[in-house]
């Protein structure tokens, strides 16, 4: 019993770093969810496959990264997170060196998101930072434990986060920067940190949002007051928002059918493939099938947070809740923006966007979320 | 074990992540009420948008309707298949536009100044077809296409375009086509056509027809999907940018518009036109069925050809439709009144004797003048020795003035305007053609609601004085009538009595007026204006000799309509072609023919022709020669000449 307690030392042989039979711990709940969203991910892509605008068959592509994402996720289960949670500072300083690198060496793709050839690989820093992040920040909590409750452990955890976020501004990319906030805040606040501290932070944001928008670069700019305003804005800016909201809502109750959807197969909907393929979902499939996926991300995140909230340790508590809480932000953000109540920035969907990257990261943080009862049973 | 690990939890985690997963099923519900806002309450209106966006509807134009002869072997106006080239300047490369330009020059001719500055004007919409040239012929199209590499965003499109077979032939009957103006929107698109006289504006609704319209489901390009036309006038909608094929929604095929089958014989109305050109003549000829009313002809020279309206290139012939001096596109037989003079003496011969004013016997003594006890005027005939002794027959063969001085008298205004309005003078005979004028009567009302205002310081203006009605008697004075209402006057003569109403669509079918001459006054009438032609020997001559036909009974009656009194014409002397040409007298000459079927009655008009016996008669002879003899189109018919593709 005293050993298994001892658990936190690393150097306990009988906790090995690599577990290869964690994977008969696996929960088959969420992974029965996962399944089903990865379904529902590759036909949604196969449908944008076949509009008009593309040459390239997305799902294909999508398929095989969320295959060498499923093979990254046992890796990860297989793994004791307490190694990774150890090794969290260092990751944290590569992160950052890498954040510099691509502002200064990145190619620049649309939407302001960059990313670095490194040999064969596309990297994309900021994508990566997501989940390095919450190992950097569990390392930090479990670190301080309660003193968490004092304001200026508080402000020094913000500010693990503050570091990359301001760098990921820079590239620009707003939609990353939007979602790490949250992520780490929740993270803080399940850590035990005082409500008011956060509801004081919260007032000052609230304060300080319009004088940061001046910043703002000019596109970010537009898309806000896009949304503000949508009757002053040009009708470029206007469009896809628009365009947007008339595909989900011609979609109707019950949907136009799969395949059917005149606004993302004839195009009228840019990037319908990407970051507004549950517009695609919802014209096709309708209020029905819009809320059943959002039901299904809905059963996924709770479970993941059953983890947390029945995890052995702390640690266990806070990677689960980071984990669910960088997807949960995403399909939040991402579908606000698809139905109108955010402004533009792209943010993609978990399993259902197409984009490679951010796979691998989703296919990662569903394996951060099935290590944690893994955990658990080991200890016991 | 349990408690050593729990331990290592704060208390009051378990509540936190409770709450996180309070706080996320909160956020997915806003979600869930969001797409029901969007999807369920507002789905209409969305649905509606989309499909906004994804229809677009091409109107497609139905072909206007033929305009027929009596029957389908005579098209006198129909609609050919013209050709346009068009460009897309979007489907063409920026730098290769130049080339473009140069190799259309080079193959059809083209004006390149214009054709650039019309792409440049459309610069905002690249996608908009620009005309390069109009009405390609298909020698040039045959080219175009061989060459059509070079030409990326050059193909052609086809339209209806409205032929006048005839070209100028009875161009004033059919009438002609422009663009709609802005206050007739509505039922119309801006650059659509619409009949502006003639056939053409009358039976506008009918030969109309519907537009169709073909929709279809295009990609989103920003552009609009380009309307083609196949090798059969068929529209389609083409691939667009990407070379997709646009999907076809559904298609309601134009529906063409009604045919007209007309009263004209297109022969007779060449040969009218042609006479008067022959003779020289500004005036008009006009040819009715004298038993159904049915128009046969209404030529007026100068004409023009409806077609310079609708065929590119022809702005100067347009122009010259539209000011020239004489006006060719008013029809003279039946849009301009002139003093009827003696033609009017048939109807007050038929009217003295149906009132019992006059009879077979009744003689006046004609001594070349009259006078009116009282006025200071001499009224004169014609013949200044004077006729003598003379009744109804010889007045009306030798068309004396003074005889019918006394009859007009004898009638009174009152009894004249009567019988003027059951012959239809001086009021529009109701033919299905545009803009007809009614000529003029005058009564003792319009002398009192007309004259009086005209003259409100001249009191002596406003009494109709038994002087005036003496000038009525041989319809001079203010009196004017149609070539038109003369030709319907004369048909009530030829068929005994019942006036006809003039009709040009054979649909409309002859309408007959009750028979309001007698017999007896029919009989006498026909014998006077038989002898006015057939009186060619031993004078005195008929005044209508000039039209004498051998073997055809012919009636006839002249007129010469002063327009100046003699007073203002004595300064030029005797020789009458001193007089200046607007100063001339009119010529009028009405015929029938009693012995032919069909019966026509023929009214002819001369302009400054300064006789009717020699300057209308002759053309009368014609005309009844034409009708009767073969009936071969002659050499002056011809199929208009058109450019263009066929």
């Amino acid at each position: 019993m005293m050993q298994t307690v001892k658990g936190y030392d690393l150097l306990d042989a009988r906790i090995s770093i690599f577990n290869i039979r964690n994977l008969r711990h696996i929960d088959w709940v969420l992974s029965v969810l996962v399944l089903l969203l990865a379904v529902v991910g590759v036909s949604v892509l196969y449908s944008a496959s076949q509009s008009a605008s593309s040459s390239v068959l997305y799902y294909q592509r999508q398929l095989i990264a969320l295959l060498i994402g499923l093979g990254l996720a046992l890796v990860i289960i297989c793994i004791d997170s307490r190694v990774l949670v150890w090794l969290a500072p260092v990751m944290y300083v590569g992160m950052l060196i890498l954040l510099v690198a691509v502002i200064k060496y990145g190619v620049e793709a649309k939407g302001g998101q960059r990313w670095l050839q490194v040999g064969p690989l596309r990297l994309q820093p900021s994508e990566q930072s997501k989940l390095v992040l919450v190992f950097s920040m569990t390392w930090y909590l479990t670190k301080i434990k309660d003193r968490i409750q004092k304001f200026p452990f508080l402000l020094i955890g913000l500010g693990i986060i503050g570091v990359p976020v301001v760098l990921i501004l820079k590239q620009p990319s707003l939609g990353t920067a939007l979602v790490l906030v949250p992520v780490g805040v929740v993270m803080i606040y399940v850590a035990g940190c005082k409500w008011w501290h956060l509801a004081l932070l919260a007032a000052i944001a609230a304060v300080a949002a319009p004088l940061a928008y001046p910043h703002l670069k000019p596109h970010q700019k537009d898309r806000i007051d896009t949304w503000i305003h949508p009757e002053k804005a040009s009708s470029d800016d206007a469009w896809q928002p628009l365009q947007s909201r008339i595909t989900v809502g011609s979609g109707g109750l019950s949907g136009k059918g799969y395949r059917q959807g005149s606004q993302t197969m004839l195009n009228y909907l840019p990037e319908h493939h990407t970051d507004f393929i549950f517009s695609l979902l919802a014209e096709e499939q309708g209020f029905i099938g819009a809320v059943a996926v959002i039901a299904l991300f809905a059963a996924f995140f709770l479970r993941g947070l059953s983890f947390a909230h029945d995890a052995s340790d702390m640690q266990g508590t806070i990677l689960a809740v980071g984990a669910v809480t960088i997807l949960a932000c995403h399909v939040f953000v991402n579908i606000a923006i698809t139905v109108g109540l955010m402004p533009v920035t792209g943010i993609p969907l978990p399993f259902l966007s197409y984009g490679r990257n951010f796979c691998l990261t989703a296919m990662m943080c569903v394996g951060v979320m099935l290590h944690v009862p893994v955990r658990k049973q080991l200890f016991e | 074990m349990a408690q050593t690990g729990q331990k290592k939890r704060p208390d009051g985690v378990t509540a936190r992540v409770r709450f996180v997963m309070i706080g996320l099923v909160l956020a997915m519900s806003v979600l869930v009420v969001r797409l029901w806002d969007l999807q369920v309450v507002h789905w209409f209106d969305y649905a509606q948008m989309a499909e906004y966006n994804r229809l677009r509807p091409e109107r497609l134009k139905a072909p206007r309707g033929t305009i027929y002869g009596p029957d389908e072997s005579i098209v006198l106006a129909d609609n050919r298949s013209a050709c346009d080239l068009v460009i897309v300047p979007a489907e063409c490369r920026p730098m290769e536009i130049d080339a473009v330009i140069e190799k259309l020059d080079e193959l059809v001719g083209i004006d390149e100044a214009a054709l650039r500055r019309k792409i440049e004007e459309s610069k905002s919409r690249p996608y908009r077809q620009v005309v390069a040239k109009q009405d390609v012929s298909r020698n040039d199209l045959m080219r175009v296409e061989e060459f059509a590499y070079a030409l990326p965003g050059v193909f052609p499109v086809a339209r209806p375009q409205r032929r006048y077979v005839y070209g100028d032939t009875a161009g004033q009957i059919l009438g002609y086509l422009g663009e709609v103006g802005e206050d007739e929107l509505g039922k119309y698109k801006l650059g659509d056509l619409i009949g502006r006289s003639g056939l053409e504006q009358v039976y506008e609704s009918a030969m109309r027809g519907t537009d169709g319209q073909l929709v279809v489901s295009v990609y989103r390009t920003d552009r609009r999907p380009q309307l083609r036309t196949d090798a059969l006038g068929r529209a389609y909608v083409g691939v667009d940018s990407y070379g997709r094929q646009l999907e076809q929604e559904f298609r309601v095929d134009p529906e063409a518009g009604g045919s007209i089958f007309t009263t004209l014989d297109i022969g007779l109305q060449a040969r009218c036109e042609e006479i008067l050109e022959d003779a020289r003549a500004i005036g008009a000829i006009a040819v009715l069925n004298a038993d159904t009313g049915a128009v046969l002809t209404l030529a007026s020279t100068p004409g023009y050809d409806p077609s310079v309206f609708v065929t590119h290139g022809r702005a100067r012939d347009r122009e010259e439709a539209l000011v020239g001096k004489l006006k060719p596109m008013r029809s003279r037989a039946y849009q301009e009144a002139y003093p009827p003079a003696s033609v009017f003496k048939v109807m007050l011969a038929v009217a003295a004797l149906e009132e019992g004013v006059i009879d077979e016997n009744t003689t006046h003594y004609c001594p070349g003048r009259f006078r009116l006890d009282g006025v200071n005027q001499v009224w004169r005939c014609w013949k200044s020795s004077g006729h003598g002794n003379i009744s109804v027959v010889d007045a009306l063969a030798f068309s004396c003035d003074v005889f019918f001085y006394n009859v007009g008298l004898a009638l009174g205004v009152d009894r004249i305007n009567e019988w003027a309005a059951k012959f239809g003078l001086g009021r529009p005979t109701g033919i299905d053609l545009p803009h007809e004028v009614s000529g003029l009567i005058p009564s003792r009302d319009w002398w009192d609601q007309v004259r009086r205002p005209q003259y409100p310081d001249e009191p002596w203006e406003w009494r109709w004085y038994p002087g005036k009605t003496v000038n009525l008697a041989i319809g001079q004075g203010e009196a004017t009538t149609t070539p038109l209402q003369n030709a319907m006057m004369m048909a009530a003569v030829i068929n005994g009595g019942r006036r006809p109403r003039p009709f040009v669509n054979m649909s409309l079918g002859p309408e007959l007026s009750e028979d309001f001459i007698g017999d007896r006054t029919i009989d006498l009438v026909h014998r006077g204006m038989r002898k006015c032609v057939d009186k060619d020997r031993s004078p005195p001559t008929g005044t209508g000799k000039a039209a004498k036909i051998p073997g055809m009974i012919i009636l006839g009656k002249t007129g010469t309509a002063q327009i100046v009194s003699r007073k203002q014409l004595i300064k030029y002397g005797k020789d009458e072609n001193n007089i200046p040409y607007f100063l001339r007298d009119h010529a009028w000459f009405v015929a029938g023919v009693l012995d032919r079927e069909p019966r026509i009655a023929v009214s002819v008009l001369v302009e400054h022709g300064l006789h009717g016996s020699s300057a209308a008669a002759p053309l009368a002879k014609l005309v009844i020669e034409y009708f009767y003899a073969s009936r071969q189109p002659p050499a002056a018919l011809q199929v208009a000449q058109e450019g263009g593709a066929r």
